[in-house]
């Protein structure tokens, strides 16, 4: 028997009881959309916590340093103590990260500090150099100018959103985040003046005493241009708010320029104090292929002696809180769906019963037992097919009316509020589809066991 | 001389009703010539439909051997058997047994169906059939607009249309009036001697058995005696 015509043939068997049909797909349909929406719940939490750690540095960035001196492995320490010299980073051990399987990219991070000062406002800040060509990775959301180009010879920076408001008043020390009251910066405009040796302008300050004793002068000022602010204002938070970046060789640049036979601040020394030829860097941002690797990856670079962090330990636990959630929903959600296919078991009894006649015309007639229990289990999947469609398309609806009615509430839940607090990726809706199909055709098992198995002869004895 | 269609040889079916054992059919053996057209006359309960059912492998005999087509019928399984109906065996019931919710074509074409056939061609071998049965116009009816006579060419037309060498007819005219009884016993003779067919015929009705050209006399289980009627030319 072909196929087709047994596909055929069930659907017309279901056509004719249409109603116990549609009763029987609502059951379905209920136990369909309740699994998908509770699951769905279940993911918009989900999913509203990543977009927030997101905020808070990224799912698939690993944070590369030098290992502290202290913060040797405990095995380590007892055994043989061959204190491994520290390894710090530079342009080989890039290479040697990039080399990490899943490591997509890598790019090196030289931190300096900053004096920022402008008409009577003064701003301690670091600067992040890095090369120009990977800022793209950052993501950055500019509302103002331009990232610095990559070979630009004049040091420029990128300044976070909240950067204005760590200005203060070099009289009153009064800030934004005290007074309430935006400094009249424009950031992007105003000749802004950076002091990089700040340990001697605090010595120059408060009248301290310079490196060899004498007293300290003023340490040289310079003047850079701002290439872009971030887009948002000050209250805005993100991991970038407060970061400002600039170009890694131009700021090297800058550097050796101002530290001239002197150690840089923040760099290792030599055993005997005295400044090292190269300038290594403070950290290697590396970013993983998938959200899944990133745990591997830092292992792997942990490993080769560095202290890597991430937020995968963070994502995890919180991956696993929201599985039980997630959990305990779908079962709620699956305790319905299996009353429906309870449902189905039954119509698919009554079905056979009143059908014990036909089945066996058909046996004499010379239909296959296979063909005979097929298409039994077609009918019975037919079921679950029409539900799972129309109670996946229920519970798209579902989910947006519980969307619009929790950000219209503009309740506590916030971070729900961005995307959604139930969400119904594709995968769910197929699988959803194809769930209803199996329990419709599990749920019909039986019951064709019971029709392939019926006496051809219960059609010929007479009424 | 014709090789044996269905041979049957020390056939016993044994019902167990509580205490008591009912000998439906209790030692049958003879056999049927390919082309032949036997009936099989009794009065009630003397084991005709059981034996029809059994020779269709409907149901297992308690003892003995039933060949047909050369094949053990007593051996198979149920799927074996369903399958050896497929391909040998046309049966008309008493009571029709049209699928109510086909017309009379699809009807028809339903065994065409189990053999896997297209739903083009099956639907004009039906036709074709049904034309033969006189039933050109009917084509679209359902089982419920059409007469006990219409209903059972239906049924002998979908027994016919698989073209299998063998038929079996319980009682097929039991439900229809003498007049109508006779037009289709007519009807059956005329087309399965143009095609060679061999049928086997339940009746309990004298006049009908003598349609066929040998008559099986059986009681309590029993073959009591076997009937040339003379119909067939003897070449
Ligand atoms: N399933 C069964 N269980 C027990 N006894 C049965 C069963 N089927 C038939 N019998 C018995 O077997 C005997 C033969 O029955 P069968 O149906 O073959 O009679 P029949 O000749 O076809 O009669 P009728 O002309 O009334 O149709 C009867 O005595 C009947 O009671
Ligand atoms: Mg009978």
């Amino acid at each position: 028997m072909k196929l087709r015509d047994m596909l055929r043939m069930s659907a017309s068997s279901l056509w004719k009881r249409k109603i116990r049909t549609v009763l029987t797909v609502l059951g379905v349909v209920i136990g369909t959309a309740s699994i998908v929406v509770m699951i769905s719940l279940g993911l918009g939490l989900k999913r509203a916590s990543l977009e927030e750690i997101e905020q808070y540095g990224g799912l698939t960035s690993v944070t590369v340093m030098e290992k502290d001196a202290f913060d040797m492995d405990a095995s380590d320490a007892g055994g043989q103590k061959k204190k491994q010299a520290t390894q710090h980073l530079d342009d080989k051990v890039l290479d040697t990260i990039r080399q990490v399987d899943h490591v997509e990219y890598a790019y090196p991070v030289l931190e300096a500090e900053a004096m920022i000062l402008y008409g009577g406002y003064q701003c301690y800040t670091t600067l992040r150099g890095m090369p120009a060509e990977s800022m793209e990775y950052l993501k950055l959301n500019l509302g103002q100018g331009s990232l610095p180009k990559p070979g630009d010879e004049q040091l420029s920076l990128v300044f976070g959103n909240g950067i204005i408001g760590d200005f203060y008043n070099e009289k009153t020390g009064q800030s934004y985040w005290s007074d309430g009251k935006l400094p009249d910066i424009d950031l992007m405009e105003s000749p802004l003046m950076y002091v990089l040796d700040t340990e001697n302008y605090y010595n120059f300050l408060w009248g301290g005493s310079g490196e060899e004793g004498s007293t300290a002068a003023m340490p040289k000022k310079y003047m850079f241009p701002t290439s872009g602010v971030l887009a948002g204002s000050v209250e805005d938070y993100n991991s970038n708010s407060y970061a400002v970046w600039c170009d890694l060789e131009a700021l090297k640049k800058v550097l050796k320029k101002e530290f001239r036979n002197r150690s840089i601040p923040g760099q290792p020394t030599s055993a005997s104090g005295k400044p090292m030829k190269e300038i290594f860097y403070n950290s290697i941002m590396v970013g993983v292929d998938d959200m899944d690797h990133v745990k591997e990856v830092q292992n792997t670079i942990s490993q080769l002696g560095y202290s890597a962090e991430s937020n995968a330990e963070w994502v995890e636990s919180m991956q696993g809180q929201y599985q039980s959630i997630q959990l305990a929903l779908g079962g709620i959600g699956a305790v319905s769906l299996l009353v429906a296919a309870i449902g189905i078991a039954n119509t698919m009894m009554m079905s056979i019963y009143e059908r014990t006649r036909e089945i066996g015309i058909m046996k004499v007639l010379g239909c296959d037992m296979k063909n005979i229990q097929g298409m039994f289990l077609l009918e019975a999947g037919y079921i679950g097919l029409i539900g799972g469609l129309i109670g996946t398309g229920v519970s798209y609806g579902l989910s947006a009316v519980i969307n619009t009615l929790m950000s219209t509430e503009g309740s506590g839940i916030d971070l729900a509020a961005a995307s959604g607090i139930s969400y119904i990726p594709g995968w769910l809706s197929l699988l959803a589809i194809g769930f209803a199909v199996i329990v419709g055709m599990v749920a019909g098992f039986f019951p064709s066991l019971r029709a392939m198995r019926l006496s051809p002869l219960a059609a010929i004895r007479n009424e | 001389m014709d090789r044996a269609v269905i041979a049957v040889s020390d056939l016993y079916k044994i019902y167990r009703v509580g205490e008591n054992r009912v000998r439906a059919l209790d030692g049958v053996s003879f056999q049927v010539r390919r082309g032949e057209f036997c009936s099989i006359v009794g009065t009630s309960g003397s084991g005709k439909s059981t034996l029809l059912n059994m020779l269709a492998g409907l149901e297992k005999p308690t003892k003995g051997k039933i060949i047909i087509a050369g094949e053990h019928i007593e051996k198979k399984s149920e799927n074996q058997l369903v399958a050896f109906r497929r391909k040998h065996i046309g049966f008309v019931f008493q009571s029709f047994n049209l699928m109510p919710s086909m017309n009379a074509l699809e009807n028809v074409a339903l065994p065409l169906t189990f053999q896997g056939i297209d739903k083009k061609k099956r639907l004009e071998m039906a036709a074709e059939v049904l034309d033969l049965v006189g039933l050109s116009s009917h084509k679209n009816h359902k089982p419920t607009q059409m007469s006990g006579g219409q209903q059972q060419r239906v049924g002998i037309a979908r027994a016919l249309v698989v073209s299998p060498e063998i038929i079996f007819a319980d009682e097929p005219t039991g439900n229809l009036d003498s007049r109508t009884s006779a037009e289709v016993m007519e009807l059956i003779r005329e087309i399965i001697t143009k095609k060679n067919q061999t049928l086997v015929m339940v009746t309990h009705d004298d006049h009908l058995a003598s349609f066929a050209d040998r008559i099986f006399r059986i009681m309590d289980g029993r073959i009591i005696g076997i009937e040339e009627t003379g119909r067939r030319k003897t070449t």
